[in-house]
């Protein structure tokens, strides 16, 4: 499944994530819903892909032998 | 007041669950599926009362000259109705589900708190007194409505029968605690193991203020929840959402666990550490057992 986060943008550029997302159509309908809000018409709206990193990940990583250059 | 707040659908009704029950080739989810009698009687209650989450208003109005002491009187009827923890706060867009509109000016959030040495007796007695305590919440939200409109005020009734209104925001907002890494809010008394009512109304209250007690600032570090989600669906980043930093849960990970299996799964409120302090004995030989099994589910868990 697509990792979708949607973004409010504020008047001022501050950015706060709405949720997390599992197909565009999802996430544009929560976009759609937003934009139509009057209350919300300085803010503006964002799809991105969401980068996520688990701890399994984490500890595979530091687990991994060190590289010599 | 218009809402702001997206809401996940619950069981079938959430493309993310049907497209995994639909990809093994079932209908409807193993758990959902197989509700035992006692589980489906607490359902059944407080879809029972969900007419009653709102009504007639009492034409005449009690005059509220003094909105501290009608604060502190709802407070001890919820209470004595059974709420273990009781805050009022001014509603707000991010507190009202998306596309939803809530009339109202303050939300009371009653909880009442889980009995935690269940969890002692597996995911059964989990699941049994969790829905225990959400029929318990019901109950008390549409008893403290039915009172506010016989005061003649407008009051609605928020449960799992039916709601407009988003746990977490209003969580944070009435001092309860912090939100915490395995996504549930976190309060220094009761952990997570929690569940909410709520009523919005016109009532005239004294409004309860955030409370933070470096819950988030632990979690960075704290990975007991993450170790132990046997779907390793717990991110390690986070990301911030009106300047609170949430850890967004991966249902794709989470829902093998918690809702193609029968059992429930509670895990990661089971072992935040925040319950120790409470429970101290049944949270060390709780985590005693987790540690025997690598802190993962084992398939008969």
């Amino acid at each position: 499944m697509e990792k979708l986060y949607v973004n409010e943008i504020g008047p001022d550029g501050d950015v706060s994530t709405v949720s997390l997302f599992y197909s565009h159509p999802e996430a544009q309908k929560i976009v759609d819903t937003l934009r139509a809000d009057p209350d919300r018409a300085a803010y503006r709206y964002e799809i991105v892909e969401a980068v996520r990193h688990t701890l399994s990940e984490k500890q595979a990583r530091r687990a991994a032998p060190a590289q010599k250059e | 007041m218009r809402g702001i707040t997206p809401r996940r659908e619950q069981g079938m009704a959430d493309p993310v669950l049907a497209e995994m029950v639909y990809a093994t080739g079932a209908t409807e989810s193993r758990h959902y599926a197989a509700v035992k009698p006692t589980i489906q009687a607490y359902r059944a209650s407080w879809v029972t009362i969900a007419p009653r989450r709102d009504g007639v208003v009492n034409p005449q109005r009690t005059v509220v000259n003094d909105p501290a002491a009608m604060t502190a009187r709802i407070k001890a009827k919820a209470t004595e109705l059974g709420a273990d923890m009781v805050g009022v706060c001014r509603l707000q867009p991010d507190m009202i589900d998306l596309g939803s509109e809530v009339p109202h000016e303050f939300v009371i959030a009653a909880c009442v708190a889980e009995d935690y040495e269940k969890v002692m007796q597996g995911p059964d007695a989990v699941e049994e007194e969790a829905m225990w305590t959400y029929a318990r919440c019901a109950e008390i939200a549409t008893e403290l409505a039915a009172q506010i409109r016989a005061m003649g005020y407008p009051a609605r009734a928020h449960h799992n029968g039916g709601s407009e209104v988003q746990a977490i925001p209003i969580f944070y907002q009435v001092g309860f605690g912090e939100l915490g890494r395995h996504g549930s809010l976190i309060n220094e008394k009761y952990g997570a193991s929690f569940r909410p009512g709520f009523v919005t109304t016109d009532l005239p209250l004294v409004e309860d203020k955030p409370r933070e007690f470096g819950v988030q600032d632990f979690c960075m570090n704290c990975n007991v929840c993450q170790r132990n989600c046997p779907g390793d669906a717990i991110p390690q980043d986070h990301v911030v959402t009106h300047g609170i930093k949430r850890w967004l849960i991966d249902l794709e990970k989470c829902y093998p666990y918690s809702r193609l299996r029968e059992e429930y799964c509670h895990l990661c409120v089971d072992v935040c550490p925040y319950i120790v302090k409470s429970h101290p004995e049944t949270y060390k030989a709780f985590m005693k057992e987790r540690k025997q099994v690598g802190y993962k589910t084992p398939k008969t868990y």
